[in-house]
């Protein structure tokens, strides 16, 4: 006689649904620069921010309470009212890569689209996590440790990655940054 | 079918041989043939049973399960195929009434109890249910090879967390359920880190894997249910680099009812409802939540209590304040707190004799948690054995008294443990450095009473990081629904 077992998981599908598409254009956008509230992420978001000013795109900054769990509802709430797109920065462990995936996919179901930025060190649970949500989703990482970087490094960090990183969120090609030279 | 073999209209009785009432009617069984009645006897155990009879075999209670036997021998009238009357046991009046004859059995006694149904011996119901019956179980059916190993099939599919797991059959997963009253389709919540929603029924499948008894099954219940509360953060306990995983402290009678561990090695191995309880919400965290080491789950060392954490507090001494009073619960109240923790740091001390020097002592190696500079960053929980406990209580100290000196006893300058004093890079703030800084939240702090009669041997748990976020990731304690 054959045996017959019961599934113990969660049964869910994994085929990825496409996510919300880039911007054309910046012009009369905002960008939402999700800071995780891990450590240091604020530093790397600071200069996001800085470098998206320089660029002419309008920025709406946000941090969470925590980035051991996902994010209030009404974080998620401000930002799909005011913001047309999302930067989430900066996971560099298990549960801010899981919580942060989360957010993503909560924020892209709310039509922004969005991209989270990661230490490469969690490319592989990102990918696991977006298989499991089911969204195919979009990251960019930067070197791993950032906990022990000074300043200048992670805002090189931030500088390295700009244009891969809002080229996620926007088809429109970058400004030249506002004092630069023709 | 089994049941094809029934006379559409005329009568089935079943017995068994090893039952004595069946035996003694084995005249009155040889009448109902000669009368030519259509009868057929259907034998549970033996098919020899009765003799020269042409018994139904049913030692695989097909026949029996269908008919729902309580009792045997039982004599069912058919019409149309369908039952219309039944009686157990031996009435000569009621077998004379169904059968429409007289005199059935005259040298018998008027009448004589039978005996149980083999349908009825312990854990048949489930198992002939999973053959014969509808189940109810809507989990999706995994078919097995018929060579297959079903432990192997369980690791092969990464069901397993490194040790064997109990193969989920109906049967088993039946008789799981039979320990709640709640439905199986009732959705708990949605566990991290997939977010995945939870039925009772994946509860009762994850809890047969870990080896659980029905009846642990109210205490799995409420720590997947604590789990789930947002303040446990459970979300970030099982992603974490860090090693904590869910420590889960049973109060309340439902402890040594089922048989919990408060006492020697409790915090150890041995006592298989402190273990599986604890195993089965790690194994439903991997396999409903999706929470796998190397993918989500990203613990850098991970620990030990990844595998199962859960104890029972000793109650006994009337002079301490169980944990879940101290945390708002009624005394006798079922509950379930989970602490977000790390393994054992032990603390050693023989030579304290005074509530005093021993405060200092514990204040010492609580000083270590986490790392000796951070403060307000972790919590704690104190496993507080009995014979330290017993030089608190013989001064009058009880646990408010204890935590409060715990804590003025674990307030340090800032100077001592900002970045960078004594060379050292971690630690608090130098914004902090004017301060008076303590080592642990106001209830921060988590103290419990259990262990072994000697041995002067407590026990810490560091928290986990997330602690730091003081109001987003707390000790929870939930009641438990029996």
């Amino acid at each position: 006689m054959t045996i017959q077992l019961r599934d113990p998981t969660g049964e869910t599908a994994s085929v990825l649904r496409e996510r919300v598409a880039p911007l054309d254009a910046y012009t009369g956008k905002t960008i939402a620069l999700m800071d995780i509230g891990k450590m240091r992420g604020d530093e790397f978001i600071d200069r996001m921010e800085q470098l998206c000013s320089a660029h002419g795109i309008n920025t709406r900054r946000y941090k969470k309470p925590t980035n051991t769990r996902v994010a209030p509802r009404e974080m998620i709430d401000d930002m799909t009212q005011n913001c047309d797109a999302v930067i989430i920065a900066l996971s560099d462990c298990g549960s801010c890569t899981s919580c942060s995936t989360h957010d993503l996919n909560d924020l892209d179901r709310n039509g922004l689209s969005g991209v989270s930025v990661l230490t490469e060190e969690f490319r592989n649970a990102f990918e696991s996590q977006k298989s499991a949500i089911g969204l195919d989703a979009a990251s960019v990482y930067v070197p791993h440790p950032m906990q022990n970087r000074t300043t200048e490094e992670l805002h090189s960090f931030a500088e390295q990655q700009f244009e891969t990183i809002v080229s996620e969120i926007c088809r429109e090609a970058l400004a030249q940054p506002a004092g630069a030279g023709s | 079918m089994l049941t094809e073999h029934l006379p559409k209209d005329g009568f089935a009785v079943f017995v068994k041989a090893e039952c004595e009432t069946c035996a003694m009617i084995e005249p009155v069984l040889a009448g109902l043939r000669d009368r030519d009645l259509d009868t057929i006897i259907i034998t549970q155990d033996d098919p020899s049973f009765p003799a020269n009879m042409s018994a139904l075999d049913d030692r695989e209670l097909e026949v029996s399960f269908r008919f729902d036997i309580e009792a045997v021998p039982t004599l069912i009238k058919l019409k149309d195929g369908n039952e219309v009357a039944r009686t157990y046991g031996w009435h000569r009046s009621e077998w004379e009434g169904l059968t429409e004859q007289q005199n059935l059995g005259p040298d018998l006694p008027e009448q004589r109890p039978g005996c149980g149904s083999r349908t009825r011996e312990p854990g048949a119901w489930e198992t002939l249910v999973s053959r014969y019956g509808d189940t109810g179980i809507s989990s999706r059916a995994i078919n097995l090879g018929e060579w297959d190993d079903e432990i192997e099939s369980c690791f092969e599919r990464g069901w397993s967390d490194g040790l064997p797991v109990v193969p989920p059959t109906d049967a088993r997963i039946l008789r799981m359920l039979q320990g709640t009253a709640r439905s199986p389709d009732e959705i708990i919540g949605d566990v991290p880190p997939n977010l995945t929603p939870i039925t009772v029924e994946k509860v009762a499948i994850n809890a047969v894997m870990a080896g659980c008894r029905p009846e642990y099954m109210p205490v799995v219940l409420a720590a997947l249910e604590a789990a789930l509360m947002p303040e446990a953060t459970m979300h970030g306990v099982l992603c974490t680099t860090c090693f904590s995983s869910p420590i889960l402290v049973v109060n309340g009678p439902i402890a040594k009812k089922i048989g919990m561990n408060s006492g020697i090695n409790c915090l150890g191995q041995g006592n298989r409802a402190n273990a599986t309880i604890g195993r089965a919400l790690q194994l439903i965290i991997r396999n409903v939540g999706g929470g796998r080491p190397g993918e989500l789950d990203r613990a850098v060392l991970g620990g030990p209590g990844k595998y199962t954490f859960c104890f029972a507090e000793d109650e006994s001494d009337p002079t301490w304040t169980p944990l879940n009073v101290a945390r708002g619960f009624a005394p006798e109240t079922n509950t379930v707190t989970l602490f977000q923790g790390d393994g054992i740091q032990g603390f050693i001390d023989q030579r304290s004799r005074t509530p005093e020097e021993l405060t200092l002592s514990l204040a010492r190696s609580l000083m270590a948690v986490g790392n000796w500079k951070l403060c307000e960053f972790t919590n704690a929980m104190l496993v507080l054995v009995p014979e330290h406990y017993a030089i608190f209580r013989d001064a009058g100290w009880d646990r408010d008294r204890i935590l409060a000196e715990l804590h003025s006893a674990l307030r340090r300058p800032g100077s001592d443990v900002i970045q960078g004093a004594h060379g050292i890079g971690e630690g608090v703030s130098p914004s902090r450095q004017a301060e008076m800084v303590d080592k642990f939240w106001p209830e921060g702090l988590i103290l419990v009473h259990a262990g072994g009669q000697a041995g002067l041997f407590s026990a810490i748990c560091a928290g986990w990081t997330g602690g730091r976020f003081r109001h987003d990731s707390m000790t929870v304690t939930k009641e438990i629904q029996i």
